[in-house]
């Protein structure tokens, strides 16, 4: 017996405690390697390696790819990459670039035909480009020398700029053999890409991770890692799991992991504008929000100030229209302060027990964090107590956007939406959310507003060719939007990444879609 | 026996070509589909650039015709190309996966029978001892605690807090190829993936065991002078065996249904992973294709068990 016992209890102990006895077998990533996950969270997008068909994931593509212009690592300006500088005609209908002197990772030289090439096929939907629509003011694309390009419109568009930054330049000597109806569908992507950036594409491991190598011939300098890697997980939460085990050395992280970081050495927390406003959409085909008091109540019966303290840790600014940046917003908008009994007041002036009573409301959304979840409580607890009744229903984005774009909606799945969109770094990005001509199937106007005043303030944001003039334009949007409230705006809140200290020079911020902007990856270092 | 083969083939692809237009209907069931999760509503997108898109990929097509299109390409063998990963063929990305789900599905398996039977030895030979109490505890919580539960916890343990084992994926990425990394990689996800089942194990071969110990036969053993060692292996262990073998392959269905979450959770790049991943971007045919791999795998399991079955033991009647 003793002997069989103690052979079994050996077995059974051993295997409970298998995964501790076995040694660590890997040796220690080289020190100049840096792993991250730079396509975790809302500006990442893992799995794409088309820079055409990319949303979002700039960040990563544009440490091999190079756009000829990007924005500056603030966000502010528009700086040159690939173009060494460029310049606007003063009827704001030529755009001409300059190039710089650059190879490709095989060795060719970057010239005017390759960003011909490219330009035409991001203008061609065919390619599978989701930049079509937005170049299609893009009359012609000339070459007239190797060193420059000539962009021509047919009409000044106010966003060109904006949307050239993410026009990835691609090598015609390797792609101009495919057909471009059959261009997304190449392997060329995944398997052997070239462009002209500090590192150069070296492997693919299917879901596993991307790896590149140092391109030493990069124009910027030799970059100062040898290996930069991607990996890929399924949440931010296996992320923080690895960057805290020390296999990565940067994560998106969501914002409220990150108390956990703030006060240790190890980490330094990264910090930025998430450039998406949230709001709660109004369906303006629901009769319910017709009069302009029971969206003035729904506004008054909100603690902003409350949900920013409490649940964003103070780490996002109320938002007043879709801006927060102070040249964008008029002295004299209304705050709609936190105030109940005056939301009690206008709801009984507009008849809301006739109008809709204690019925229940659904409130969708697409965001499902543990943050929206409690938002949309709080939004939930706040509204009832002035006598809207409202029902959180959360989807993911495919159910989302199957419901919200329909071009023949069913109102009562969401006679409100608790949503955000992007507000800058172009502020006319806000445009197809609101204008009246982005109705679906149209454009993403979701909530259907149809607000004469409010299409003709964006129109002519839009269309002013005066730069000095425009910042005054987008003011006017803001002020429409803050007396009209298309939607109920609530806040723009931050965004955070989290680095090792370990980690020298490294620039990154939460930019929407994940940029790009100048992130100098050649100088990024590890320190020992 | 051929003809028993050849109809049991026939029956199975009846079966296949069923699923598949069962998932085809349930998957345009759903709301929303592919070009739907390709839009971020942060970000601002018109659904009209994806208008070429979706004509591109057929979704503007008749469903009935959508159906057949997609059934001519697969009994030839193409299963299309994944919408998510525009480059890659479907069959491509699901026979790479059957590699890693089965090593993990197959480690799991071999840990949780070595451990439930060793466990549940132990517990029935000391029964009511301080070591059988905390086996019998340690079997409740393992039968109780869900997979992703426990995936999470043994993550966090072993990994963020001592760091013995790597968070997540297969191989270091930027390492060179090696079993050993591969098995540091392996281990935890495949113990934690082992822990319900090896707690099953453990309660029915511990109260198997104790039924046998009291028979006659293994009383006889024991007054004849065999070594207790051998009384246990030899006579009664074999015996008490019988029930835990039928349990440990009804067992299986409920490894693959942990090896989903804990693939996610540990980034583990296998079947579960795939469709995960593929049902929250909507993307049609790498669900469709995996779904079918996965239906033809199980069929052609059964159809195998059955002629083992029928060459085993000649009673059963084929034909």
């Amino acid at each position: 017996m003793n002997r069989l016992t103690r052979l079994s209890s050996a077995l059974a102990v051993a295997a409970m405690m298998a995964t501790t006895a076995v040694p660590a077998f890997t040796a220690p990533a080289k020190a100049a390697t840096l792993s991250g996950g730079f396509d975790v969270g809302p500006g990442g997008f893992q799995g794409n390696f088309n820079p055409l068909a990319a949303t979002s994931g700039f960040t990563w593509l544009s440490t091999y790819y190079e756009p000829l212009i990007a924005y500056d690592e603030k966000l502010q300006k528009v700086v040159g990459v690939l173009a060494s500088s460029y310049q606007v005609s003063d009827d704001q209908r030529t755009y001409t670039f300059k190039l710089a002197d650059a190879k490709w990772h095989d060795g060719q030289p970057f010239t005017a035909k390759d960003a011909k090439f490219t330009m035409e096929l991001a203008k061609d939907a065919k390619s599978g480009s989701v930049l079509a629509a937005r170049l299609k003011a893009v009359s012609s694309v000339e070459a007239p020398d190797d060193k420059t390009l000539v962009v021509k419109l047919d009409a000044p568009s106010a966003s060109l700029l904006d949307t050239m930054t993410k026009v990835m330049m691609l090598p015609e000597h390797a792609l101009s053999k495919i057909p471009a109806d059959q261009l997304a569908k190449n392997t060329w992507w995944s398997t052997s890409p070239i462009g002209t950036g500090p590192f150069k594409f070296s492997k693919y491991v299917t879901d596993q991770y991307v790896e590149l190598t140092a391109n030493t011939d990069y124009r910027g300098g030799k970059p100062v890692l040898e290996k930069l890697i991607n990996r890929y997980f399924a949440d931010p939460a296996a992320a923080i799991a690895a960057l805290r085990a020390g296999e990565i050395q940067f994560t998106y992280v969501d914002s409220n992991d990150v108390p956990t970081f703030k006060d240790n050495d190890a980490f330094k927390v990264i910090e930025g504008d998430s450039f998406v406003v949230n709001y709660l959409g109004f369906n303006h085909d629901s009769p319910i929000w017709k009069d302009l008091k029971i969206r003035q109540a729904v506004m008054h019966a909100i603690d902003r100030n409350a949900i920013i303290q409490s649940l964003y840790g103070g780490a996002a600014k109320q938002a007043n229209c879709a801006y927060v940046a102070d040249q964008l917003v008029p002295k004299d908008v209304d705050p709609y302060a936190y105030d109940p009994e005056k939301a009690k007041q206008l709801l009984e002036e507009a008849g809301w027990a006739e109008i809709n009573g204690d019925k229940p409301i659904t409130l969708l959304t697409y965001y499902t964090t543990p943050l929206a979840a409690n938002v949309m409580a709080a939004v939930q607890a706040m509204l009832a107590q002035v006598g809207i009744n409202v029902t959180p229903r959360a989807v993911d984005t495919p159910t989302y956007n199957s419901i919200v774009l329909n071009p023949t909606p069913d109102v009562s799945q969401f006679q409100m939406v608790f949503a955000g969109l992007q507000n800058g770094p172009d502020p006319g990005s806000i445009n197809v959310g609101l204008n009246e001509k982005q109705i679906p199937p149209a454009g993403p106007n979701v909530v259907r507003a149809r607000m004469p005043d409010l299409t003709a303030a964006l129109d002519a944001a839009l269309g002013e060719t005066d730069l000095s003039k425009r910042t005054e334009r987008y003011q006017e949007v803001c002020k429409v939007m803050n007396s009209k409230l298309p939607w109920g705006t609530l806040w723009v809140a931050n965004r955070y990444g989290v680095v090792s200290s370990k980690v020298k020079d490294f620039i990154w911020t939460p930019a929407p879609g994940g940029g790009p902007y100048q992130a100098h990856p050649e100088k990024w270092s590890l320190a020992e | 026996m051929l003809s028993f083969t050849f109809r049991r083939l026939l029956i199975g692809s009846g079966m296949l070509l069923a699923l598949s237009l069962l998932i085809f209907i349930l998957l345009r069931l759903t709301p929303g589909d592919p070009i739907d999760a390709y839009i971020d509503p942060n970000v601002p997108m018109s659904p009209s650039d994806l208008a070429q898109l979706r004509i591109q990929l057929g979704l503007d097509q008749p469903l009935p015709f959508q159906y057949l299109a997609w059934l001519k390409e697969a009994v030839t063998g193409n299963l299309g190309y994944s919408i998510k990963r525009f480059d890659q063929p479907v069959l491509d990305l699901v026979l790479s996966r059957i590699g890693p789900t089965v090593l993990l599905m197959g480690s799991a398996i071999v840990i949780a029978v070595v451990a439930g039977i060793a466990i549940g030895v132990v517990s029935a030979v000391r029964r009511n001892s301080v070591l059988d109490i905390s086996f019998s505890v340690f079997a409740l919580a393992g039968i109780s605690s869900p997979a992703f539960l426990s995936a999470l916890i043994g993550l966090y343990i072993f990994s963020v807090r001592f760091n013995w084992m790597p968070s997540g994926g297969m191989l270091t990425p930027g390492a060179e190829f090696s079993i050993g990394d591969l098995l540091h990689h392996l281990i935890l996800p495949a113990s934690l993936l082992a822990i319900a089942q090896a707690a099953l194990i453990t309660r029915y071969m511990r109260a198997s065991l104790l039924e046998v110990l009291n028979q006659d036969y293994v009383r006889t053993a024991r007054a004849k002078g065999v070594y207790e060692f051998w009384v246990i292996t030899k006579h009664a262990l074999r015996n008490a065996l019988l029930p835990v073998v039928t349990l440990i392959g009804s067992t299986i269905g409920l490894a693959i249904g942990g090896a989903i979450f804990i693939e996610s959770v540990f980034n583990w790049p296998g079947m579960g992973l795939l469709l995960v991943d593929a049902v929250e971007t909507r993307d049609y045919p790498v669900i469709m294709g995996a779904t079918l791999v996965i239906g033809a795998c199980v069929i052609v399991v059964n159809l195998l068990t059955d002629i083992t079955y029928a060459v085993i033991d000649p009673r059963i009647k084929v034909g």
